[in-house]
């Protein structure tokens, strides 16, 4: 634990719903225990009508920083890995969410913010600031981010390249990636549905990947990509075919 | 009563960080829940016995965490805020089992509104010694006197009329009472100040444009209500004739 700073939250002299949109975000009282009632919630939703299965789930560092970097098809993949983290883990957990999708209107940032604790990732015009931001705020405040680095969900259910984002995070820290393989969740809700079926999902986590002699430029980030890519690939093509 | 002091509770617990104490945190949140209750259950021993009571959970939450540096800081912290935002607030909360408790209350926020607005007049007319420049620089110790000489006559009678024919209503005792609501009123608003000077802040939060946050607005409120409160029991009481233990009063 760290020692005690009289120190204002990082969002104070945001209003209300710049501070929904803000990466600089702390969760109150309330927040947290929304975000904990939320996912206990989805946990059993998932246990229950799509008989999640968690594979590898102590390799999962005992405390943060640390980042989950998973494939992407469906809306419910930040869901099962913020329900996969421990109830310890959780307090720090943000998924990174689209703000086109999901910080667009009042209410959706309102409900992404108090029942995810999503944070907004701006896939048109996110500039090099951002994910400085985020750099900052994973080693600073020790989160634990869910990541697509696809940068969004895959229409045909087959893996798409990664993107460098992931790396510009990782590069040169000591922060460990969790790889992460989901199987499933585009059969159970794929983009173009609604509402999700009743398929059994399963996910795989692998072992983590260091990258603090890896170059912050990028290079460096293009190896890291490709090294986690590879890396989930591995772990779909292993659970499906287990 | 009980929102206002959420509210107030949640500015201070995010501008000093105590939010991230969560236990020390959750059991302020209780205290204010208990002496809410109390209040509107009209038991004031239950009232009077929270503060020390809670004092001493805030204390013993402190060493959850098993991390004796900074025990103190985040102890008096959590105790400070439930003073302020619990003990205190929650004697306006009692007052409001008066049977006259609408014009006690309205006199209450408009005397320290006016007090307000009449040191920022008297300052800006006579205003030329500061009164404590490094609190807060606007402040000057002509507006800070023609509050209390403007506040305490226009208090005293409207509390002439609200405790008509009571104990309270003799001149000296209703001046009195004008005299502490003007100068403890400017002292909540110092207090303010200085809390948010020691943190490097204007404004507690961004909630009303303009204003700042809810603790901005009823700075002046939080030490008058246990002032006023005291006073005013001394000599007269709250809610006497009222049903005591409205909820809890039944026997086993």
């Amino acid at each position: 634990m760290e020692p005690w700073k009289l120190e204002p939250a990082r969002d104070t002299g945001l209003t209300p719903s710049e501070r929904f949109r803000s990466v600089r975000r702390e969760s109150g009282l309330l927040e947290s225990l929304a975000h904990h009632v939320c996912f206990s919630m989805l946990r059993s939703y998932f246990a229950i009508a799509h008989r999640l299965t968690i594979i590898g789930r102590d390799k999962l560092p005992a405390h943060g920083p640390f980042v989950l970097a998973a494939n992407h098809c469906s809306h419910l993949d930040a869901l099962i890995l913020g329900a996969a983290l421990t109830p310890r883990h959780r307090e720090r957990a943000f998924p990174i969410a689209a703000g086109d999708v999901f910080f667009q209107s009042n209410v959706t940032s309102t409900f992404s913010a108090i029942m995810l604790n999503a944070l907004p990732m701006w896939r048109k015009n996110c500039g090099p600031h951002a994910l400085a931001d985020l750099r900052r705020k994973l080693q600073e405040e020790k989160a634990i981010f869910i990541i697509f680095p696809e940068g969004g969900r895959s229409r045909t259910g087959s893996m798409m390249p990664f993107k460098h984002g992931l790396g510009m995070l990782v590069a040169q820290t000591n922060v460990p990636v969790v790889p992460c393989g989901l199987v499933g969740t585009f059969e159970a809700l794929p983009p173009h549905r609604r509402l999700p079926q009743p398929v059994a999902i399963k996910l795989v986590l692998g072992d983590a990947l260091q990258f603090a002699s890896t170059a912050n430029d990028r290079t460096g980030w293009s190896q890291i990509a490709a090294q986690v890519e590879s890396s989930v690939g591995d772990l779909v093509t292993q659970s499906r075919t287990a | 009563m009980a929102t206002l002091s959420f509210l107030c509770y949640r500015e201070y617990a995010r501008i000093t960080g105590l939010f991230r104490e969560r236990t020390i945190s959750l059991i302020v949140v209780i205290g204010i829940l208990f002496i809410t209750f109390a209040a509107l259950d009209n038991w004031y021993r239950l009232f009077v016995a929270l503060f020390p009571l809670t004092v001493a959970l805030i204390a013993t939450g402190g060493l959850i965490p098993d991390q004796p540096k900074g025990y103190i800081q985040r102890v008096g912290l959590g105790v400070l805020g439930f003073a302020l935002f619990g003990s205190a607030l929650g004697n306006l909360g009692y007052m409001a089992n008066d049977w006259n408790y609408r014009p006690i209350l309205l006199l209450i926020i408009f005397a320290v509104e006016l007090n307000d607005i009449f040191a920022y007049i008297c300052g800006y007319l006579f205003g030329h010694r500061k009164f404590v420049p490094n609190t807060s620089p606007n402040k000057t110790v002509a507006g800070a006197l023609g509050a209390i000489v403007l506040t305490t006559p226009l208090f005293a009678l409207g509390a002439h009329f609200v405790w008509f024919g009571t104990a309270l209503d003799t001149p000296v005792r209703l001046l009195g009472l004008g005299v502490i609501v003007s100068v403890v009123g400017q002292f909540g608003d110092l207090m303010l100040s200085s809390i948010k000077r020691d943190l490097g802040l204007k404004d507690t939060a961004k909630l009303i444009p303009g204003h700042g946050g809810i603790l901005d607005r009823f700075d002046s409120l939080i030490l008058v209500a246990p002032a006023m409160f005291h006073y005013v029991n001394y000599f007269v009481g709250f809610a006497a004739g009222q049903p005591q233990r409205i909820f809890s009063g039944w026997e086993i």
